[in-house]
């Protein structure tokens, strides 16, 4: 057993963590809906393709759609009952999908895998594949091919900061399945072959570092409370000191990054033989009436889960799935619950800034915390001129847009938007080879 | 589906940003001038609180006029006014000696808004600094009463500054090192005499963390060493260097103004320390006053250290090595 304290990191911000809402609330287990609106594209890759047909009768945990190529990731009912229908969705975010419609019967049959006998990395790394588990803090890059690399990897790290403010759910998990989340570490050691596990946490949450300190085979490391800690990269440095350079992934220093909420899923999966059918999502914000951490199933119109929280205030103006520095603003609760969201939050008009911005006034707050070292004032100067190229010398593909410029921006000004905007307009150029 | 036609306000992340504005800042920056303002009322008397609200009330009117030329309405110019001519507007009274006539203030305020700052794009857009600018357009336009001060007696001094003491005959002033920091019976500008009211300002805005006082400090400390080391390493330069003159002034608040300083860490130490160096060189050379000259003249090489000064994206090192 080991715990330090991880390197410091001079560059981000501190934003206030608003846990409050939710930090001492058990993860409740909200009851399924009756009706689910399940996302064939919950994953970072090519959709899963529906195996089902309009009229079938599902049971919790029936494949439903089947991954499509290596990227991508497989798809279970989260409940017991009929496919209604297989169409296109424009879902909250603007963004058009599609889904398979499940009206739930109630009954509570379950479906599970076989159990597994040999536990060698590679049958594993299979269960894992099989499961649809995907990187569950957010990005939804399929697991198994994370727990493949190229290169030999040496540490596993479990990212446990939770650095977005709000958001509870991984605190929450991290205190009360301890023991889950130490099998799902374990299994994962197993499937990566190696010993070295890092859990990072920051030092917000003492409770969750002492839940952890008995294991004498996880190297505890307390983080100072600083956004971005969760960031895969300054986590990896924050942790072991290692540097990924610029346009190289954490395999290149021999790290792999899981998610608190990966880890519970892997142990389902392996362990209790469940494919991944539930999230754990925090939902919060001043705009909720009862701020909850809730364990849903997947596909759960927001509506629903909005209605199980006492419903919303009046002065709600904005609607967030994840959390409020990275997540997506969704126009309306027309959306569903995805694997990949940690958080819904409901902000009300004093909580979330809608100034207008003004002209910037060179003060480089922005370069002075971004965690990537960049000069966000011209990376955007250069995106609204158009000028790309320049754009990208300053290092706009760098960018996490992890939001640290635009938080402290006096100007107000969208850095984060047009960084973003520079990002897909560079991608597009080299796609068309310029 | 229930209540669910409702929409949200859409926009790109991070949701919620921190309550600091430019407007915020700059309010800070008026608070942060106003001990030094008051210690020249105090030393000088009404006819200091008349220039200081004359330069005040210019430089804003001036940024009103310019903007209702340009179209828009009063209302919209309310809605973004951003508090920075305050700041330009009290800077400007504040150096400006009570033996000025009274128009010198009013011609120097339109002359840093509208000019200096207004058209070359407003707040943030200006090549250089509007106060530094105009401490020069009143130097060169008022050369008959320029170099004879007032002294807080009301008698009207010849280059008897502490400053010009030590510039021109290579003596020490007669003054006692405390006297030029409390600004007591100093001659001089209003807002420049008292070091103290205007280091306490500057520590305002440092514990806000608007200024990196590290900085100013940079320059302050250069200028004295080089002057110290160009009198034959004489240390007794050093304080009444740092302590005289319009050096406080310019080191604390007009060097630091965002706009003209570089932006990253390395830019801004060449920055002050070339500011330093020129300082005490040419206040040694020409024999006069002339930190704003030096702050304008290192204004205009800012873009050129940006250019040339970025910071290194974190990983970069290695992937050099990897090359």
């Amino acid at each position: 057993m080991s715990i330090r304290k991880g390197k410091n990191y001079l560059y981000g911000i501190h934003v206030p963590d608003q846990k409050h809402y939710s930090m001492d609330k058990p993860i409740e287990k909200m009851p399924a809906p009756k009706k689910v609106y399940i996302s064939l594209s919950q994953h970072i890759g090519a959709p899963a393709i529906p195996v089902v047909n309009v009229g079938d009768h599902v049971i919790k945990g029936q494949l439903i759609g089947e991954a499509s190529g290596t990227i991508s990731a497989n798809v279970f009912s989260s409940v017991c009952g009929t496919v209604t229908a297989i169409e296109d969705i424009v879902n909250g975010l603007g963004q058009k999908f599609k889904y398979v419609i499940i009206e739930n019967d109630f009954s509570d049959q379950e479906m599970f895998f076989d159990n597994m006998s040999d536990f060698s990395p590679s049958s594993l790394i299979e269960r894992i594949r099989l499961a649809g588990i995907v990187g569950l803090g957010g990005a939804g890059f399929p697991t198994a091919v994370k727990l493949s690399p190229k290169t030999p990897i040496d540490t596993l790290i479990i990212n446990g900061a939770e650095c977005e403010p709000y958001l509870n759910c991984d605190y929450r998990l991290m205190i009360e399945r301890t023991d889950d989340i130490y099998k799902g570490i374990k299994y994962t050691a197993m499937a990566l072959n190696i010993n070295k596990i890092i859990i990072g946490i920051e030092a917000n949450k003492p409770q969750a570092i002492k839940c952890f300190e008995r294991f004498s085979d996880l190297d505890v490391v307390v983080l100072k409370k600083q956004y971005p800690m969760g960031s895969e990269k300054h986590l990896i440095y924050c942790t072991t000191g290692r540097k990924v350079p610029i346009g190289k992934m954490p395999f290149d220093v021999g790290c792999c990054v899981q998610n608190i909420k990966t880890m519970i899923a892997c142990f389902e999966a392996i362990e209790q033989n469940k494919p991944l059918t539930e999230i754990v999502m925090t939902v919060s914000g001043n705009g909720i009436n009862d701020a909850k951490n809730l364990k849903i199933a997947l596909g759960t119109p927001l509506t629903d889960i909005v209605e199980y929280c006492g419903g919303e205030k009046e002065n709600t103006i904005k609607l967030v799935a994840g959390g409020p520095m990275m997540g997506k603003a969704l126009i309306s609760l027309n959306n569903y619950a995805r694997k990949t969201d940690s958080g819904l939050l409901l902000l009300t008009d004093d909580e979330t800034s809608a100034r207008k911005p003004t002209n910037c006034i060179n003060c480089a707050v922005c370069a002075k915390n971004c965690p990537m070292r960049l000069m966000p004032m011209y990376i955007e100067s250069y995106a609204l001129a158009g000028d790309f190229k320049s754009a990208e010398k300053y290092g706009a593909m760098n960018c996490i847009e992890c939001g640290s410029c635009a938080y402290n921006c006096p100007a107000k000004r969208s850095l984060v938007q047009s960084i973003s905007y520079a990002k897909a307009k560079i991608k597009e150029m080299k796609q068309n080879g310029r | 589906m229930a209540d669910n036609s409702k929409l949200y306000k859409y926009s790109s992340s991070p949701h919620v940003k921190s309550p600091r504005t430019t407007k915020w800042i700059m309010i800070n920056v008026c608070i942060a001038l106003l001990p030094a303002c008051i210690m020249g009322i105090i030393y000088f008397g009404g006819l200091a609180a008349l220039i200081l609200a004359l330069a005040l009330v210019s430089a804003i009117a001036s940024e009103f006029v310019f903007l209702l030329i340009c179209g828009k309405t009063f209302k919209e110019i309310v809605k973004q006014f951003d508090f920075t001519s305050c700041v330009t507007g009290l800077l400007i009274g504040m150096s400006i000696g009570t033996n000025y006539p009274l128009y010198a203030p009013v011609l120097g305020s339109i002359f840093a808004i509208i000019v200096v700052k207004m058209l070359f794009g407003g707040t943030g857009k200006n090549l250089v600094n509007p106060a530094v600018t105009d401490r020069i357009f009143i130097f060169m336009s008022f050369q008959t009463v320029v170099g004879k001060w007032v002294d807080p007696s009301g008698n009207l001094v010849t280059g008897a500054t502490a400053l010009a003491g030590i510039l021109e005959t290579g003596t020490l002033p007669t003054l006692s090192n405390l006297q030029l920091f409390l600004g007591s019976g100093l001659a001089g500008c209003i807002g420049e005499t008292c070091k103290v009211a205007l280091i306490a300002g500057a520590i305002y805005l440092a514990i806000l963390g608007i200024i990196d006082l590290k900085y100013p400090v940079i320059y302050v400390a250069v200028t004295g060493l080089f002057t110290v080391a160009l009198n034959g390493f004489n240390f007794a330069y050093f304080l009444p260097t740092i302590l005289s003159g319009g050096l406080m002034l310019g080191a604390l608040f007009m060097s630091t103004d965002y706009t003209t300083t570089p932006n990253t860490t390395l830019g801004n130490v060449i920055y002050f320390v070339a500011l330093g160096l020129l300082t005490a060189g040419l206040r040694q050379a020409t024999k006069m006053e002339v930190v704003s000259f030096a702050i304008l003249l290192m204004n205009l090489i800012v873009p050129l250290i940006d250019k040339f000064v970025i910071n290194k994206p974190f990983g970069n090192k290695k992937a050099k090595e990897n090359k």
